[in-house]
């Protein structure tokens, strides 16, 4: 799993944050402003190319056999008719799997095709390669699979039960995290409990997953595609195709939309293997409804949690019990565990606390990672019960947060010390502050009412409810993790003008990475034009583009190579100008004295050289947690939102119009504060979206809803426009101070909406999505 | 998907012979809705006639006020049409709750009359469905039908051949059913007319079918007599825009004095077909149009009503919305309205 390999290979200094201010230069287009992005305007006006845009001249089409049943086993598998469809290439099965048939995050659990059993409705069976995609789904159509249909695992809340069907050996359980600290015996005058379901959220990210294998002399494999870590990626595809990384390279094709999932692999291997047995280059492109099969969602989840407080509202004890349903296979469920488990009461001060997650293996479809990580769920928990002990003890929902909400200095549930800045009351205090929408005029434009266009009110039967939550998430790998980028910056002049490139394998998918590596270098070497090396595998590991992590650990390694590149021209500028380097620094393409008189330019310095370094950036290390108490250093940063929604609620209809979902956020250090703001826009909508409508259903082990006409997610009418409070309380171990981003919208925004539609409806509402028939209780 | 051929004709008349000769042939508006059916294997006709082109774009004045709306006009025009936004509200409200812009302006009158159940178990092929795989059984029964029909169902097992409990999806048909519009038919033996709520079908014995059209039969227009009365559409849905309807009702409301002297209503998402609760509307002739008969009125049609495990909240959901939108139109002055 994510949190035990041990810490390997070079390190650089973890404390950048403590650096000499480095924000001195004078370029455009630095840290801390909001230049265009470089694929801002190809995106918007449809020529930014997609994976799905991949071409190669005598490319053909792989498609992917997929499993009808949740469980099955294969009695045997028939390609011979398959193989006489005119036009198609290659026909392969398990038997064709050169290197180990296994992948996955943290256990390589899962077939790259199915050998003896099928786990979930979906998984990859056969593969077909041909001249055309049509041809290729039709050959797929005459694979004759004999499948013994087996009992299913489908309730998770059962799959520990003894007469479960096993999915894997030796059971069910993929993680147990247990978690204890202090006084387990403690009871509390105000004792307040509940249950919360929430139901499975896709990422729903837009492009579809997509990639192109292209055979190599050498035997190997070069594979564009579009993913978040193209180094893990590798270590799986060299796995399953037996080859040394020499000969597996990743290439990042365009992004469109990730969210969590695409962390585990896709088209990866098969598109490799038919590439390599065709000897053509091999795109693989799934349908939007293939899509909802070929990702892992977020863990839908079964959440008890009881708070006992004294009568003034402050926490004396938590308990929770968590239960993720981790489908067929393992993917990150561990990890998703470890969040539930470690942070899933909230940034609350809670002395003593008895925690209990789990992960389960079903045969539903696989969960793993998407954008919160195991805070989600957990928080429409922690937010819904904190409300009912502001109830039950009379205070008012800021108040009973702020009151016992985290502060610097204080230990979090497993121990750990929160070393810099927690500004959970301050945060509350801002969105409680900020003014509230308007009334609804009588004549309000149904737009702005609930049913919008489809006319359902004129304001009848519509009651207001304000609802708030706060949250806190890890930032970057956990427990132990080795979490480290890499970053190749090149300074040169190039006719005539000086430009630095940076190299990262860091996956851009959309949340701004790129842009941010450009006013890294511009900020550090002075220099205006960065040109950013396509993301591939000839540069070490970026890590993943998650976790909301990579400004800070990317951006780290950016740092760390463009200090290094500048400390090589500064000292050769020192040599040649009989000067100090202290003396020195870069900007403006010109080497500059003390008192920014310009003593040189880059030009006269690096003449016709290139200067080239490569650096590994890794954040504190992490802890392991103890097995017995979930007592441990787990995570490396924290970073807290809260938001306050505004809604109204049509009680008679059900229907509910989000009015404002109003936020503060510290990010420790806006390097880049448009896309702040973006990334706080869309993970509000995200967290929105589970609220109120987002959800693959499942039943039977089946998903009902694999398309976007039947699997909702908001539309611009549902989102409100926000106010949106940025705070910038530096994190001295972070370069530059930053805090990761991403994910904290996400987390509290849905809690805070929730939250709203009980105080408008008057309803306990302990299911997400809320859907019209909770809310009108029919 | 199946290999197809795609055919043009020089006229209707070319169109329905080609047809006629091909007995798993399907006639292409948008193609909005048979594309994507093809996508998933659920339609799987050999031959496309292309009628899109074919069929009238216009709509044109009847003499008593009313308009013939070619089978080709796409559904934007239709929407925006002065004539459809004055006389018949509900119709041009209908339009534009359903699908998105895009789609409406790609999907014909036609086409959007004829499109197809969006039942979850009707759209996988893998899953038993008698609509599409006759005598498979019903999937919804016992499975995932929050959105399916309240009224009109056939419930007789799951493994019955005879059970179908989905809903008709369209918006505009629910309005065209509460105008009393007539569906102008091109077969192999001529002209027809087709009174607008005889051609969409409950399932009875064989969901299989969703309307009384034989195949081959083109429809070439829609007539949408004069109404005078003023109308609504509302729809209720699990998202602000770009949803089927949860539950939908077209609706005209002729009050005067204080007294209902005519009204039409028409509900969507309850049922197999676009349902006209005649029932209500006979209640409510001659009633004072207070929120008390109009609330009896429509709890009058739903007392029919047999939901499923999971879909009862549509029966209030629907009376609410119906009570509403006949509150709303009372509250305004037919006279003026029309005026
Ligand atoms: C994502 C999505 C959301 C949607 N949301 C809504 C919604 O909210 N409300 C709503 O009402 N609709 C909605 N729709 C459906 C949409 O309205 C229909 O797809 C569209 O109206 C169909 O028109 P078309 O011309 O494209 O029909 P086609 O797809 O071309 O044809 C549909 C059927 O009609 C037959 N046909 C077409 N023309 C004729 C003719 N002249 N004579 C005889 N048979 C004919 C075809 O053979 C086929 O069986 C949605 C569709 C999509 C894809
Ligand atoms: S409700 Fe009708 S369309 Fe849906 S599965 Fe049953 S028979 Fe098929």
């Amino acid at each position: 799993m994510r949190g035990r390999s041990g810490h390997s290979g070079p390190s650089v200094s973890t404390d950048a944050g403590t650096r000499p201010a480095t924000t001195a230069t004078t370029t455009p287009g630095r840290i801390g402003d909001s230049p265009l992005r470089p694929d801002g305007t190809l995106k918007v006006t449809g020529e930014f190319a997609y994976a799905s845009d991949l071409w190669h001249d005598d490319m053909v089409w792989g498609v992917t056999l997929r499993s009808p049943h949740p469980h099955a086993r294969i009695r045997g598998i028939d390609i011979t008719e398959a193989l006489t469809v005119p036009g198609v290439t290659a026909v392969l099965t398990a038997d064709d799997v050169p290197g180990e048939n296994a992948f996955g995050l943290e256990h390589a659990d899962q077939p790259v095709l199915a050998v003896e059993f099928v786990r979930y409705e979906g998984e990859p069976v056969a593969l077909v390669a041909a001249d055309h995609p049509e041809t290729a789904r039709r050959a797929a159509a005459r694979i004759r699979v004999e499948y013994e249909v087996l009992p299913a695992v489908t309730d998770p809340r059962h799959a520990m039960d003894d007469d479960a069907p096993a999915v894997h050996r030796p059971g069910n359980l993929v993680r147990h995290l247990q978690l204890r600290r202090g006084d387990q015996s403690v009871t509390a005058p105000v004792v307040v409990s509940l249950d919360v379901e929430v139901g499975m959220q896709d990422q729903a990210f837009l492009g579809p997953e997509s990639g192109l294998a292209v055979p190599a002399e050498d035997g190997g494999v070069d594979l564009y595609v579009a993913t978040q870590w193209l180094h893990v990626d590798q270590r799986q595809m060299c796995l399953a195709l037996g080859m040394p990384p020499e000969k597996v390279r990743l290439h990042l094709a365009g992004v469109g939309g990730a969210f969590g999932g695409r962390e585990d692999l896709s088209v990866h291997v098969h598109a490799s293997l038919l590439a390599l047995r065709t000897g053509k280059p091999v795109k693989m492109s799934y349908s939007r409804e293939e899509s909802f099969f070929g990702h892992v969602h977020r863990h839908p989840a079964w959440l008890t949690y009881e708070f006992g407080a004294e009568r003034d509202g402050t926490l004396v004890y938590a308990r929770a019990r968590v239960l993720l349903d981790g489908g067929a296979y393992a993917s990150s469920t561990a990890a998703v565990v470890g969040n539930a488990g470690t942070l899933g009461l909230g940034p609350y001060r809670i002395p003593n606390v008895a925690v209990d997650a789990y992960g389960v293996f079903t045969n539903n479809p696989p969960c793993g990672a998407m954008r919160g990580f195991g805070c989600v769920q957990a928080a429409f928990a922690h937010e819904a019960l904190m409300d009912e002990l502001a109830d039950a003890v009379g205070l008012d929902p800021v108040t009973v947060r702020q009151r016992n909400g985290m502060r610097e200095g204080d230990r979090n549930i497993t121990g750990q010390l929160i070393d810099s800045a927690a500004p959970v009351a301050e945060l509350l205090q801002i969105v409680a502050d900020l003014p509230l929408p308007p009334q609804r005029d009588a004549d309000a434009d149904l737009r702005a009412l609930p049913g919008s266009v489809g006319n359902t009110t004129h304001g009848e039967g519509v009651v207001r409810g304000v609802g708030y939550a706060v949250t806190y998430k890890n930032i970057g790998f956990s427990e132990g993790f080795d979490d480290y980028s890499t970053a190749r910056v090149r300074l040169e002049m190039t006719g005539g003008e000086a430009v630095a490139t940076v190299h990262t394998a860091a996956a851009e998918v959309g949340q701004g990475l790129i842009t941010v590596e450009q006013q890294i270098c511009r900020t550090e070497l002075g220099v205006e034009r960065v040109v950013v090396h396509p993301k591939n595998t000839a540069v070490g590991s970026g890590g993943s583009t998650s976790a909301s992590r990579q400004t800070y650990v990317t951006g780290g390694a950016v740092q760390a190579a463009c200090v290094a590149v500048r400390d090589v021209v500064l000292a050769r500028a020192a040599a040649s100008l009989g000067r100090e380097v202290s003396q020195l620094r870069l900007d403006g393409e010109k080497i500059v004295g003390a008192s920014g008189e310009v003593l040189t330019g880059l030009a006269e310095v690096l003449g016709e050289d290139a200067v080239e370094e490569t650096r590994e950036y890794r954040h504190r290390p992490t802890h392991a947690i103890d097995p017995e108490t979930g007592q441990g250093d787990a995570h490396v940063q924290f970073a807290f939102s809260a938001h306050r929604a505004v809604v109204d609620v049509d009680v008679e209809l059900g229907l509910v119009k989000v009015v404002a979902l109003d936020t503060a956020q510290d990010v420790g250090k806006a390097i880049n504060p448009d896309a702040v703001v973006g990334q706080i826009h869309g993970g509000s909508a995200q967290g929105m979206g589970l609220a109120l409508m987002e959800e693959i259903v499942v039943t039977d082990g089946h998903v009902r809803n694999p398309s976007f006409t039947d699997y909702l997610i908001p539309t611009i009418l549902d989102m409100p426009p926000m106010q949106v409070k940025v705070l910038e309380y530096a994190d001295p171990h972070a370069p530059y101070g930053v805090r990761g981003v991403g994910e904290p919208p996400t987390i509290s925004s849905g809690p805070a909406v929730a939250a709203a539609v009980r105080a408008a409806c008057g309803r306990p509402l302990r299911r997400v999505p809320i859907r019209p028939e909770h809310i009108t209780g029919t | 998907m199946r290999e197809f051929r795609y055919e043009r004709a020089a006229d209707p008349a070319a169109a329905v012979a080609l047809l006629a000769a091909a007995p798993d042939g399907a006639f292409l508006g948008g193609g909005t809705n048979l594309v994507d059916l093809m996508k998933l294997g659920v339609a799987t006709p050999d031959v496309l006639v292309d009628v899109r082109e074919l069929t009238s774009r216009e709509v044109a004045d009847l003499p008593d006020g009313g308009l013939r709306i070619g089978a080709g006009v796409p559904n934007a025009d239709l929407a925006a049409d002065r004539r459809v936004r004055e006389r018949f509200p509900v119709l041009a409200q209908a339009l534009l709750a359903g699908a998105s812009g895009q789609l409406r302006n790609r999907a014909t009158t036609g086409g959007n009359l004829l499109q197809r159940t969006r039942c979850g178990y009707f759209t996988d092929v893998t899953k038993p469905c008698n609509k599409r795989s006759p005598g498979s059984g019903c999937g919804a029964l016992e499975g995932v039908h929050r959105n399916h029909a309240i009224l009109g169902q056939t419930i007789a097992g799951s493994d019955d051949p005879a059970t179908c409990v989905t809903t008709h999806p369209s918006d505009m048909a629910v309005a065209m059913v509460a105008l009393d519009a007539v569906v102008r038919v091109l077969g192999p033996d001529g002209e027809r007319e087709i009174p607008i709520a005889e051609l969409h079908r409950l399932p009875g014995s064989d969901p299989s079918r969703d309307t009384t059209l034989r195949h081959g039969e083109l429809v070439t227009a829609i007539d949408v007599p004069a109404l005078g009365m003023p109308s609504r559409y509302r729809k209720v849905r699990d998202r602000a825009s770009f949803a089927f309807a949860l539950v939908s009702v077209a609706a005209a409301l002729d009050v005067r004095d204080g007294v209902v002297r005519d009204v039409r209503l028409a509900l969507g998402g309850v049922a197999h077909k676009p349902w006209r609760a005649s029932a209500a509307e006979y209640v409510l002739r001659g009633m004072p149009a207070t929120e008390a008969s109009f609330a009896a009125a429509v709890e009058s049609e739903l007392e029919a009503a047999t939901p499923l495990r999971d879909n009862a909240f549509k029966v209030p959901m629907a009376r609410n919305v119906v009570v509403r939108t006949l509150l709303d139109l009372a509250g305004r002055d037919t006279e003026r309205e029309l005026a």
